[in-house]
């Protein structure tokens, strides 16, 4: 009987700590790094990297050389997905092994999305167009229909209508409302897009950063886009994020301008960069919980943390690196919506 | 005890260069003179002590020093920072070169290499050219095996499907619509091997069949611009280092071993010694049993007489700002048995490297070679072609290359520069943008010339040996001394350069040259408004170039031949047939990619 209450009490403590780290698990995609010499020596500062302890520590998963490591991200059902140069890698355990699942046509990976609701239908943005798989990446192939030029830098998936995809071109966003079969011009058309992120709190409400045109905002699932730039000074826009326990906060990772914050959804912004030793900032996450802790990865000098909700930053992981892509596990995405 | 061991490797090292030779005996002299040079290749590559897959594979293959073959080749397997397309493709050609004297510790190792190493596939062509054959043959060699003994997850059977359709895709574009990186210097080092490589070991015929075709294809398309062991004219992209001095370049060991020229070992000399000779991927030529078809080697040997050679080649896949995935490149090279002019079209046709033209003449010396270009920088070219953040990728491209955004650097493409090329008279015009970063051109004059005269008829008057060349600039300019050169700057905006190349046998003396050249200086008026230079050539014919505009010969629009793959003397095929004849007036070679046919006439 006591033996018996032991192994209950072991049980619920390991389930509390599997919930808390499923709830700070961060994915950290390293594309380069000045550290890293090419085949000089066993040194694994590149490729992707986890933590669960809201970045006190970071491991290194995967493989361990260059393979242009752009994002990583796990979907619902825990698989994780890894765009690079190689092509979409997959990893259903947790990271310990690897498929390429795409073949010698899809290269130049940039990001990925994963259905919320159908885990096994991802889509991806090339340098070559988009690609789609609806069978858990067994196979693959382009969705290409409607894109006057190809170079595709995001994708997103709307998390409450899965049919409508919207993508960042170097035309502006287009959009498809039958998965990715047809793509047609929105409003923000004729500029470079950088990124395309949906609001985890409104239906319908995307914001997208672009090359020198500051941050656009859609309220009506993107059919029609209006500038929300006031505040900002650095106009190319890499990435957007939300924090989960208040989203009206939003964060945007700037070329030059590093971190800018918003604290009224996106109306105005200001610059809150204070410690970032380097302003290309490429990549953002936000963990809930506790003082909202803001992770900036910049580009040659590693990956930098706020846990005053952008305040200060402080150095935290990978001197001299190129932090490309952070994502932050299912847990944290799901609690946003 | 040592001098024990020196004597064994000496013996076993004769007896090696003794069993080529009496093969090459029976195969011919021009056989025997490659089996000579083969095994010298590999007799220098075996007495190397650089960790390198390809000198380990000389010393197995050679008996030299085979302990400490086998420790390097242990190192080298075990060390988990090892990977990659370069280690991908030599990995598998030394097992497979080697395997019959492998102890099986090693071999296990090598397989293991395979499951355990991240192998990156590349971002350019001649990466996923080694990616893909090593795969290809590791896979062959290893089949049956499932998704958990590869590094990629994928089984033997994914591996070795997906290996050979991307090398058919690569063939078949190469033989119709041509190379991305063509005729580089240093790169075709990287095509050439693992083809050798592929057609040694694959075992379907057609593959291996098409690996020998691709070897034959590449070796032409050198030979036709070869001399002396230099690569002349137009380049896809290649180093400072190499385009300053052609004899330098990775391509005169190639050009060492196939055609036996220059004539002596440039590739073991300090003061020629390539860059890269320490990769030693002639190795696998040395190993091969291909031999060189007796018309590509007359190809490259016999410039009794001077001819036109063009070819039609590809730019790297455009991904950005643009369309069209692969816009057309037209090579023009003039070919005497002095020197070489060749020249591209001008414009963007490859990032950071291209080399758009030169003339390059025949000499035993370093640095025989004379250009102009203009250094263009911009995050945006780059963009066109890499998939990164284009602010920030100048800084990332110079942390590889050194010398992306610096003034002085001797490799751009320029969307700035245009050519127009007969024979061996060439204009180039450039039309520099008032913003550009670095507002100038430059010409590489090498030091060592033995006269670089400014004439008061405004044209500068050069000579190396025999050969004779004359650069009339269009704007001002000045002289920086350099090292091994002279540096001509021109800091106009709206610029040019005439260039007529000629040479004892063609123009008599020096004097004789230059005194006629006084007579024929280009014609320019308002060049500043115009943008137009016209200059009657040696043999008669009038040239019209206006930037943007057309290149008029004798009054008459010349156009690029759009549906010529090659067309010259030696080479001829029509672009989208993938059949290429190559002849030298009395031997017929057809390479037939749709068949994987050769027909010798």
């Amino acid at each position: 009987m006591g033996r018996g209450i032991l192994w209950l009490a072991a049980g619920l403590a390991c389930c509390l700590a599997c919930a808390a780290a499923q709830e700070s698990t961060i994915y950290m995609a390293v594309l380069s790094s000045r550290s890293h010499q090419w085949n000089s020596a066993d040194n694994p500062v590149i490729g992707l990297f986890t933590s669960t302890d809201r970045g006190a520590s970071w491991q290194h998963i995967g493989w361990r050389e260059y393979i242009r490591t752009f994002y990583s991200v796990e979907s619902v059902d825990g698989t994780l997905w890894t765009a690079c140069g190689n092509g979409v890698l997959r990893s259903t355990d947790g990271g310990t092994s690897w498929k390429v699942t795409t073949g010698w046509e899809e290269t130049e990976v940039l990001k990925i999305a994963v259905d919320p609701r159908r885990p096994e239908r991802v889509f991806a943005a090339t340098a070559y167009g988009p690609i789609a798989t609806t069978d858990g990446g067994e196979t693959w192939e382009f969705r290409r229909n409607g894109l006057s030029r190809w170079f595709t830098g995001d994708v997103c998936i709307d998390w409450k209508q899965s049919a409508r995809v919207l993508l960042a071109s170097e035309t502006g966003v287009l959009i498809s409302v039958d998965g990715g079969r047809r793509w047609r011009p929105t409003s923000l058309k004729g500029k470079d897009i950088r990124t395309i992120v949906q609001d985890p709190s409104a239906d319908g409400r995307f914001w997208a950063g672009t090359e020198q045109d500051g941050i656009w905002a859609s309220a009506n699932g993107g059919a029609t886009w209006h500038s929300a730039s006031k505040g900002l000074s650095h106009m190319t826009v890499y990435c957007i994020v939300f924090d989960p326990d208040d989203p009206v906060r939003m964060y945007a990772g700037t070329h030059g301008g590093g971190v800018y914050r918003s604290s009224d959804h996106g109306r105005t912004w200001q610059q809150c960069s204070q410690g970032l030793l380097n302003l290309v900032v490429h990549s953002l996450a936000v963990l809930p919980g506790g003082p909202p802790t803001v992770f900036a990865g910049t580009l040659n000098d590693g990956l930098f943390r706020s846990t005053d909700g952008g305040d200060t930053w402080t150095f935290n992981s990978q001197p001299e690196a190129q932090v490309w892509g952070l994502s932050t596990g299912k847990g944290i995405r799901e609690r946003a919506r | 005890m040592r001098n024990c061991r020196r004597h064994w490797w000496a013996l076993t090292v004769g007896m090696a260069l003794g069993m080529l030779t009496t093969t090459a005996v029976l195969a011919g002299p021009a056989d025997s003179a490659f089996a000579a040079r083969s095994a010298r290749v590999l007799e220098v590559a075996a007495g190397e002590s650089e960790y390198n897959l390809l000198t380990i594979a000389a010393k197995l293959k050679t008996g030299h020093d085979v302990p400490r073959a086998h420790h390097m080749l242990d190192s080298l397997t075990r060390d988990r920072a090892m990977g990659g397309m370069f280690y991908c493709y030599t990995l598998i050609g030394v097992y497979l070169h080697t395997r019959d004297v492998l102890p099986d510790a090693l071999a296990r190792k090598i397989r293991e290499a395979f499951r355990v190493r991240t192998m990156y596939r590349g971002d350019t062509e001649n990466h996923w050219v080694m990616y893909y054959t090593g795969l290809y043959l590791a896979s062959q060699t290893w089949p049956d095996e499932p998704g958990t003994m590869w590094f990629n997850g994928k089984s033997s059977a994914e591996n070795f499907s997906e290996s050979r359709a991307w090398l058919e895709y690569w063939m078949k574009t190469t033989s119709t619509i041509g190379q991305g990186e063509f005729d580089s210097p240093t790169y075709m080092t990287v095509f050439l091997a693992p083809m050798l490589v592929l057609h040694e070991f694959a075992l379907e015929g057609t593959m291996k069949k098409r690996a020998g075709m691709m070897a034959d294809l590449l070796l032409a398309d050198f030979a036709a611009e070869h001399l002396e062991g230099s690569y002349g004219g137009g380049h896809s992209r290649d180093y400072p280092e190499d385009i300053i001095n052609p004899l330098g370049a990775p391509s005169t060991m190639w050009a060492w071993l196939y055609f036996g020229r220059p004539q002596f070992e440039q590739w073991n000399e300090v003061r020629y010694r390539p860059r890269h000779r320490g990769s030693w991927e002639t190795v696998f030529a040395a190993l091969s049993s291909y031999r060189l078809p007796g018309v590509i080697e007359r190809m490259a040997l016999d410039r009794a007489q001077p001819y036109v050679h063009r070819e039609k080649k590809r730019t790297r896949n455009i991904i950005r700002f643009q369309s069209e995935k692969n816009l057309p490149v037209y090579k023009y090279t003039f070919m005497t048995k002095d020197y070489v002019l060749g020249s591209l079209q001008g414009g963007i046709l490859q990032p950071i490297q291209q080399h758009t033209w030169d003339v390059t003449f025949a000499s035993p010396e370093p640095h025989n070679t004379l250009f102009t270009l203009h250094p263009f920088v911009s995050a945006r070219e780059l963009a066109m072609f890499f998939p990164e953040e284009q602010a920030f990728l100048a800084a990332e491209v110079d942390r590889y290359h050194k010398v992306y955004t610096s003034p002085d650097k001797w490799n751009s493409s320029s969307p700035y520069e245009q050519t127009f090329q007969h024979r061996g008279s060439l204009i180039v015009l450039y039309n520099i943008d008032a913003g550009a970063q670095h507002p100038h051109i430059d010409g590489f004059f090498p030091a060592n010339l033995e006269e670089r005269t400014e004439d008061r008829s405004g044209w500068i008057f050069c000579r190396k040996g025999q050969v004779y060349i004359g650069v009339y600039a269009l704007a001002p300019y000045s002289w920086i001394k350099e090292e091994v050169n002279w540096r001509l700057r021109s800091n106009v905006l709206r610029n040019g350069v005439v260039v007529e190349v000629s040479s004892q046998s063609e123009a008599g003396s020096f004097e004789e040259f230059t005194g006629e050249l006084r007579n024929r200086k280009p014609e320019v008026r308002n060049f500043n408004t115009t943008l137009t230079a016209a200059f009657m050539t040696r043999d008669g014919k009038r040239m019209q170039f206006t930037y943007g505009g057309k290149r008029l010969l004798d009054g008459r629009a010349v156009t690029f031949p759009v549906d010529k793959l090659f067309d010259g003397r030696w080479m001829q095929s029509t672009v989208g047939t993938g059949v290429i004849r190559m002849t030298d007036g009395v031997r017929t070679r057809t390479l037939d990619f749709p068949r994987a046919q050769v027909t010798d006439n």
